[in-house]
């Protein structure tokens, strides 16, 4: 099975799974058997779920050679995500949503936990710090003009994503149940409340009732802890298909685009002159550049 | 864009693909970079200011600052904008239309600015509302940043013909943290609620004072106001009687 998958590629650096470092040269001594089994149980995955195939398919796939630093922005956001996710089940594992021990776990974390003011305040600092790759990804990919055609969708996954995680930083506000903590959050539910039509209804919701009470906090808490955070895996998940999908665009000041861009000007001007009047383009110059 | 268009780009694009590089390990060396400085940078944040615990909850009185994280800021600047002091301002403009509006815009940015070309120093427009936005969330986040933060019990509040009554609810005023949104003869935060200097010449009545202050929608709709309903009856006839007076005995 391994050698029908392997020869018709047979590609310089080719190893077909991350157990196969003896695949490289002609198979001529008995494999090592920790290798082969490793070998058998790649083929067996991959021929039920086409892992690697798709792993080929995500990491070694072409970008435009010319990517930008800026470019690296959204990995940053969701490298936060990842340790806001992994720091916030920590700190889940001592929490307690229930308005009479909610502030004392809070304490009792910050006092007691080992490492738990430093994971504590790593989540705090975190969201912070994840608002602001997240909008500067934005500001990047609006400046590179990378929403336009193919990429739209991609675009609106992201701004559910910057949605989403404003509501993550307005949940996990009331968590710490301090006086800080609950008047935000009342005059926050307040203005939901306000909101026409739809209005009184959500907010309803997210106090679970029509008056500020004690199960407003576990109701936050799920908010915070299980819906806002699938949404946001989910919409990930489609933002970086979209993503590998379609390619990373090519800043708009790449050399090589430069030279397109320049080519197709000069052949849309050349489209032109006839009608509007404007100067011709020399026919010898252009069939000289063109030609590369 | 029309479909010659948007096949010439495809065409660019595989052009610029076919030049490029794979993406393992040549864009992921640089992801990887700037995420370790990422989340070495909060890890240094946190161990160099941890964060702190605040004071328990105390629904019934309140030395209350209701000021959120820093990025919402540009939200609750909004609030001292459209304060509702005329029909051109009103509350809901800063808690839905103008937050709806933006977010709407997020949303379809792409289906409005459908151009092909990506150079931003040839999109205008696109430059133009991009720096705006910008330019405008930094100066509402730093406004708000810079507003003074309402302190109850900084009873600075001096108002010549107070009486008995009017003593007793500028107690009440200040115990329950009325200045950390309003303001009474620049002693206060300027917002989110309206400037009370002169709230009695309103001429609301005693009545309208009390009911706003137990359900402050009821009498002001799309207001952000929490609602105080745990005073005593003493006390909400001492405010309430305190606030009329505002700007026309007491001042």
């Amino acid at each position: 099975m391994t050698t029908r998958d392997v020869e018709p590629e047979a590609p310089p650096q080719g190893p077909n799974g991350p157990n196969g470092p003896a695949v490289g040269k002609p198979d001529i001594a008995p494999k090592n058997p920790a290798v082969a089994v490793g070998e058998q149980v790649v083929d067996y995955v991959d021929e039920r779920t086409g892992v690697v195939a798709g792993t080929k398919w995500f990491m070694f796939r072409n970008v435009p050679a010319e990517t930008s630093w800026f470019q690296t922005l959204g990995f940053a956001a969701f490298a936060i995500f990842s340790m806001q996710a992994i720091t916030g089940i920590v700190l889940a594992m001592y929490y307690q949503p229930d308005p009479g021990t909610a502030f004392q776990s809070i304490e009792f974390i910050t006092n007691d936990v080992t490492w738990g003011s430093l994971v504590r305040s790593m989540h705090r600092w975190g969201s912070s710090a994840m608002i602001v790759l997240v909008f500067l990804h934005m500001a990047r990919v609006f400046f590179f003009g990378s929403y336009k055609y193919p990429r739209e969708l991609t675009w609106v996954t992201g701004a559910v994503l910057l949605i989403l995680t404003l509501f993550m930083g307005l949940t996990g506000y009331l968590l710490v149940w301090d006086q800080k903590a609950y008047w935000a959050t009342v005059v926050a539910t307040n203005i939901t409340a306000a909101a026409p039509i739809l209005g009184p209804f959500i907010a309803d919701i997210l106090r679970a009732g029509p008056e500020f009470g004690p199960n407003t906090l576990s109701r936050f808490y799920a908010i915070h802890m299980l819906i806002i955070p699938s949404g946001i895996v989910t919409f990930i998940g489609l933002h970086l298909f979209l993503i590998a999908k379609l390619g990373i665009t090519e800043p708009p000041y790449a050399k090589r685009r430069f030279k397109a861009q320049r080519e197709e000007d000069e052949a849309r001007r050349r489209m032109r002159s006839p009608n509007t009047g404007r100067r011709a383009v020399p026919a010898a110059g252009d069939g000289s550049e063109g030609g590369s | 864009m029309k479909k010659s268009e948007r096949e010439a780009y495809r065409r660019d694009y595989a052009a610029a693909k076919a030049q490029g590089k794979p993406f393992f390990p040549y864009a992921v060396y640089k992801d990887l970079i700037v995420a370790s400085v990422a989340i070495g940078f909060v890890f240094v944040l946190a161990i160099w200011q941890p964060i702190g615990i605040g004071e328990p909850i105390n629904p019934a009185t309140t030395d209350f600052v209701p000021r959120p994280e820093w990025y919402f800021f540009f939200l609750f600047e909004l609030l001292k904008i459209f304060k509702g002091d005329n029909a051109l301002t009103p509350v809901i403009m800063a808690t839905f239309i103008v937050p709806n509006i933006l977010m709407v815009l997020l949303l379809v940015t792409p289906f409005i600015d459908r151009g092909r070309e990506r150079r931003i120093w040839r999109r205008p427009i696109a430059l133009t509302s991009g720096l705006l936005v910008i330019f405008g969330l930094a100066y509402l986040t730093q406004a708000g940043l810079e507003a003074p933060v309402g302190q109850a019990g900084a009873a600075g509040i001096e108002l010549e013909g107070l009486d008995a009554q009017g003593e007793a609810g500028l107690e009440v005023y200040i115990a329950n943290g009325c200045s950390s949104c309003h303001m009474i003869k620049d002693v206060g935060a300027p917002g989110p609620g309206p400037n009370l200097t002169d709230e009695g010449a309103k001429n609301r009545g005693i009545e309208w004072q009390i009911e706003h202050l137990k359900d402050p929608t009821s009498t002001s709709p799309g207001s952000s106001m929490p609602a105080f309903a745990n005073l005593t009856d003493q006390q909400y006839d001492d405010l309430a009687v305190f606030l009329e007076g505002l700007g026309t005995e007491y001042r």
